[in-house]
């Protein structure tokens, strides 16, 4: 690249080939001494932007065989590699002063492609050749669209911006307004926008209509200073500015891939406003998300920055400590960058406003103007409650006034009106005191579980185990803070100690253990209740381990049994993974219990019923023999024998389980493939059975696996079944 | 969550760690009292005794010429939520900015000029002397005037919409629970095109972030107004209890039934006696008092007024319906009937 530092160095000399075939006459001597010296010289690029910086006015242009030849050079040099700062300032100068001639002036700002960045202060002398104003129309324009075309690349904009009245004066002139008002776009700061401006630009609009530039200048400068000016948009004007670097995109983008790692451009200079228009029609506006604007009243004197003038996260890391709230808190559930911001906000005012709106809208809506049902109305609850969720669950925490509308929703609501959006709501609902849940929760969702379909069964299980995760995620979250208080309220009117917090959980483990054995009993252990049952079981179970609560809750008869003799593999290898893991969260508990005594007491019932559980697992399963002494499960032999099943002990053992049966079959196929009839009892003995658990586990029954390796010693004789050692 | 634990020690009521993150619980620990905290859902309870009307010469408080505004117009209902950031100081401001809000919303993509008046002319008036406590704001009050770009010179300006925002009485524990940056005026009474009340409320909604919602009379209140405004006979004269019912019939029946107030009065004297001390009038009053009428109605109709919808009251000191629409008609009982309907926003506002 030819830089202008060894342009000073150059002696002002004929070069160029049709300089010697001039002298074609010359003695060959003289030619020789001269290509010498042409060898000796830099390039010839260098050359010719030497003999253009220094074109004068008033040069004939017409006819000057020279002046063409160095500008060909220079422009071939332009559009293939990219002009540098230096010479951008140069060809630019030669360009606006017409010095060169009209036809020239077009022509060089026609290949004027920056290499890098372009000189602010090249714009700067290039606006003031404007202020000359003996540019033709045409030239003027160009000049600005190329302005605008390269705005990206100008080192600084400060001293621009220092000029803005000057650029601002031109939005007169009729032809060259388009291209200024996007200028002026890009350059306008909050200092820039005085009532004399607004004024200037509304008489222009007054002359030339709706012009979508000038609306979209006006727009932004009503961001600025909405006390100023007052503007709405019609849903159907397209706002934004068109691109102006036609002329140039393919050279720019040609000579930017080349040099790649400079600074890159951007192509779509256009900027779409983000406001979207609304397109409903409906008189109730409830659940519109307004768009962002500014507060009418903002401090004039306040440097600060808007919402709306977010356009990457970079630039609201930034500006962090300096955004000003918009005019509405609910705006800002509408992007997704105003979320991110909403995480720091700390004013309490803020939060109240939002509050108030949300619940205003969730009110009006659901509560006061009922759905009439129709497609549309739904679809437009639909997607807000969806916005509401996204955005609570991109701050992870639920909102007060969802939480206060879900209370009183729960009690009118049919269990069927948007549900999916109402029970992923409901997870959200944040840890309450147990003496609530009752009333605020529990009643209503009683009446919807036990009156509704199974499907709708286990969306409640479902939601209830994802409210259980939050609640546990964000007790460990805060314990490890070292806070085992909990205040709910910093009013500290309600305060919750970890005790509260431990009754809250076991109520609503209970709450679920009560949904989950009856609705199982009344939908005949329908298997998906099932599997949602025991995802939830799956969340109890590792209560300790996993979220550091020292608690153990088991689930009840209603759901343990239901769960061990299930006809479906899935729901007894998920039992086997439950009972493996309340065994390591009890084993780990009483290791602690011992080694520090005053921590937590996990009672000798919870052990018991562990270890009931167990053995009923442990042989039904393996020992192939059932009754567990002393519990009241036991059922008479007699009453057994009128069933005339035979060996009924070892009916639900790891090869006759109902759910397991199959893979026997097949096991039995795979090693006897000749054998007619079928004596699953051959598998029990020697080598076989080892060969069968190994078939077992290999189906992915890793919840088995796990639950036979640590309960009973996998592979080892029958008899070996080591009871836990936490057992009491 | 951060600040969860240390908020505990904290000994002022403002949280300086972090901010909890549970949106609106420990921020607003105030007003949750009311709005948020489960368990005090039902706080704000809808009140089963209030005192008698009394007449004040309410025009030795306020400017007669401000009550006059307020009489004789039918004013439609709505509720708002607080306003943030509403000074009573700016209304100046506002003004200007409210008309270029219509302007600019009448001609939807033109720019309009703030302070430059041009087709409406919008005042903003504080009607001092209305709000009863210290809590209570004072009331607003705006006028929209039209001036049509062709109208001659002398041509005084058509006022073609009035609103006012009012609180009078306001349950004082919800008031001192919000934040000093809000300012609750929850009773929004318009007359006016339907178009231009959207828009004056679209433009409160932007600039003070509040929200609006229609407020309907339940019969409750129009009972207690009956009753209320009955009282008042002795001192003033109400000159008739029109009460209006709406009967659930093919094809629905509209009751019209127009009392004598002597004789309501008399009736009123023979349930609430005189002599109780602190004069207060409780829910079982007005409710043997609203039985008395319907009782000698069906004696004479054979009709069950009980199984309609009473849908409107009106005495001379006023006039209010089921879908709230009020009339004022005497200005010396305005506080009675403001105090009962700045409470039935805040219900509205706050179930």
């Amino acid at each position: 690249m030819a830089d202008l530092s060894n342009l000073t160095g150059l002696v002002s000399e004929p070069s160029g080939e049709s300089d010697s075939s001039a002298s074609s006459a010359s003695n060959r001597s003289l030619r020789l001494a001269e290509k010498q010296k042409r060898k000796g010289e830099a390039d010839p690029f260098g050359v010719a932007v030497k003999f253009l910086s220094q074109v004068e006015a008033g040069t004939v242009v017409r006819g000057n065989d020279e002046l063409e030849r160095n500008i060909v050079v220079v422009e071939t040099v332009a559009v293939s590699k990219g002009l540098s700062p230096e010479v951008i300032t140069v060809l630019l100068d030669l360009a606006l002063s017409l010095n060169a001639g009209t036809a020239n002036c077009t022509r060089v700002l026609k290949f004027l492609i920056p290499a890098t960045v372009v000189p602010q202060e090249a714009i700067v002398k290039g606006v003031s050749w404007l202020c000359v104003g003996k540019m033709p129309i045409n030239a003027q324009v160009l000049f600005v669209r190329w302005v605008l075309t390269v705005f990206d690349l100008i080192d600084c904009k400060d001293n621009l911006r220092s000029i803005y009245g000057f650029i601002f004066s031109f939005v007169t002139e009729e032809n060259l307004c388009p291209f200024i008002c996007h200028l002026l776009y890009l350059l306008t700061m909050r200092e820039q926008v005085h009532p004399y401006r607004v004024r200037k630009l509304l008489d222009i609009q007054a002359k030339m209509g709706r012009q979508p530039f000038l609306t979209q200048l006006l727009v932004l400068y009503k961001v600025f200073r909405p006390d100023l000016v007052m503007l709405s948009h019609p849903a159907r004007v397209r706002t934004g500015f068109k691109n102006h670097n036609s002329t140039w995109k393919v050279a720019l983008s040609a000579v930017q891939r080349k040099n790649k790692g400079a600074v890159l451009v951007d192509q779509s200079l256009s900027l779409d406003v983000k406001e979207k228009p609304s397109s409903r029609k409906r008189k109730l506006h409830h659940l519109a998300i307004p768009p962002l604007s500014s507060a009418f009243d903002s401090n004039s004197s306040k440097k600060a920055f808007r919402l709306q003038e977010l356009r990457s996260f970079k630039e609201l890391l930034e500006n962090i400590h300096n955004i000003e709230l918009p005019a509405q808190m609910g705006s800002l559930l509408g992007s997704a960058l105003a979320l991110h911001y909403l995480d720091c906000v700390q004013d309490e005012s803020a939060f109240l406003r939002l509050n108030f709106w949300l619940g205003h809208s969730l009110q009006e809506e659901f509560l006061l103007c009922p759905v009439d049902g129709s497609s549309d109305n739904t679809s437009e609850a639909c997607r807000f409650l969806s916005t509401i969720l996204f955005s609570q669950q991109f701050l992870q925490e639920g909102f007060s006034s969802t939480e206060s509308f879900l209370y009183k929703f729960l009690s009118v609501w049919d269990g069927s009106l948007l549900r999916p959006q109402i029970l992923d709501l409901l997870s959200d609902i944040p840890l309450m005191p147990s003496f609530y849940m009752h009333k605020l929760l529990f009643e209503p969702l009683k009446q919807l579980y036990f009156t509704s379909t199974v499907f709708f069964k286990c969306s409640v299980i479902e939601c209830l185990n994802s409210m259980l995760v939050k609640w546990l995620t964000w007790h460990s979250v805060s314990a490890s803070e070292g806070g085992l208080d909990i205040s709910l309220n910093s009013n500290s009117t309600m305060t919750m100690t970890l005790s509260g917090f431990m009754d809250s959980v076991m109520e609503l483990v209970r709450f679920v253990g009560l949904l989950a054995s009856e609705g199982l009993r009344l939908e005949n252990c329908h298997i998906l209740l099932l599997n949602q049952t025991l995802a939830f079981y799956e969340t109890v179970c590792d209560m300790f381990l996993k979220y550091s609560l020292p608690l153990v809750i088991m689930p009840p008869a209603g759901v343990f049994y239901p769960a061990l003799f299930a006809t479906d593999s899935i729901s007894v290898d998920r039992l086997g993974y439950i009972m493996y893991r309340y065994r390591k969260n009890l084993t780990l508990a009483k290791k602690q219990e011992q080694q520090r005594e005053q921590t937590f007491h996990i009672s000798r019932n919870t052990y018991k019923e562990f270890n009931r559980n167990l053995q009923a697992m442990v042989n039904s399963m393996w020992n192939s023999w059932w009754g567990i002494p002393g519990s009241d499960l036991e059922i008479d032999k007699d009453l057994i024998a009128l069933s005339k099943v035979s060996e009924p002990w070892c009916r639900f053992d790891l090869i006759h389980h109902p759910a397991l049966f199959s893979y026997a079959i097949e096991f039995h196929q795979r090693c006897w493939p000749e054998r007619k009839d079928v004596d699953l009892g051959s598998i029990k003995t020697g080598k076989y059975w080892n060969w069968y658990m190994e078939f077992l586990f290999n189906q992915g029954f890793d919840g088995l696996n796990n639950f036979i390796q640590t309960n009973t010693g996998h592979g080892i004789s029958c008899q070996d079944d080591r009871q836990p050692s936490s057992q009491t | 969550m951060e600040g969860r634990g240390s908020a505990v020690g904290t000994p002022a009521s403002r949280p300086v760690t972090r901010r909890s993150k549970s949106y609106g619980r420990s921020c607003v620990e105030a007003p949750s009292y009311f709005w948020q905290t489960p368990g005090h859902l039902t706080v704000l309870k809808i009140p089963t005794s209030r005192d008698a009307a009394k007449s004040q010469i309410i025009t030795n408080k306020v400017d007669p010429e401000h009550i006059a505004l307020l009489v004789k117009n039918e004013w439609k209902l709505s509720y708002v939520t607080p306003l943030h950031c509403f000074r009573h100081t700016q209304l100046k401001s506002y003004s200007n900015h409210l008309s270029a809000f219509i302007v600019a919303e009448k001609q939807q993509g033109v720019a309009v000029e703030v302070g430059l008046e041009a087709g409406f002319k919008v005042t903003f008036t504080a009607v001092l002397g209305l709000a009863e406590t210290d809590e209570d704001a004072e009331t607003v009050f705006i006028q929209i005037q039209s001036k049509p770009v062709f109208a001659a010179a002398a041509d005084a300006p058509k006022v073609v919409w009035r609103g006012w925002l009012t609180c009078v009485n306001g349950d004082p524990e919800y008031l001192r629970s919000l934040p000093p940056d809000f300012v609750s005026l929850p009773l929004f009474c318009t007359s006016g095109p339907e178009s231009l009340t959207t828009l004056v409320k679209s433009w409160f909604e932007r600039a003070f972030d509040c929200n609006f919602g229609s407020l309907a009379l339940n019969s409750t209140t129009l009972n207690w107004l009956a009753a209320l405004w009955t009282g008042c006979h002795p001192t003033c004269n109400i000159r008739y209890l029109k009460l209006a019912w709406s009967l659930p019939t093919q094809p629905p029946l509209d009751v019209s039934y127009t009392v004598n107030p002597q004789d309501a009065w008399e009736l009123w004297n023979s349930i609430h006696t005189e002599e109780s001390t602190d004069d207060r009038i409780d829910i079982k009053e007005v409710q043997s008092f609203m039985n008395g009428l319907e009782t000698h109605f069906f004696r004479h109709f054979k009709i069950y007024l009980s199984a309609g919808t009473l849908v409107k009251v009106s005495t001379a000191l006023g006039s209010a319906q089921l879908d709230g629409k009020i009339k004022i008609g005497n200005s010396d009982y305005i506080t009675t009937l403001l105090t009962l309907l700045t409470e039935c926003a805040l219900l509205k506002m706050l179930t």
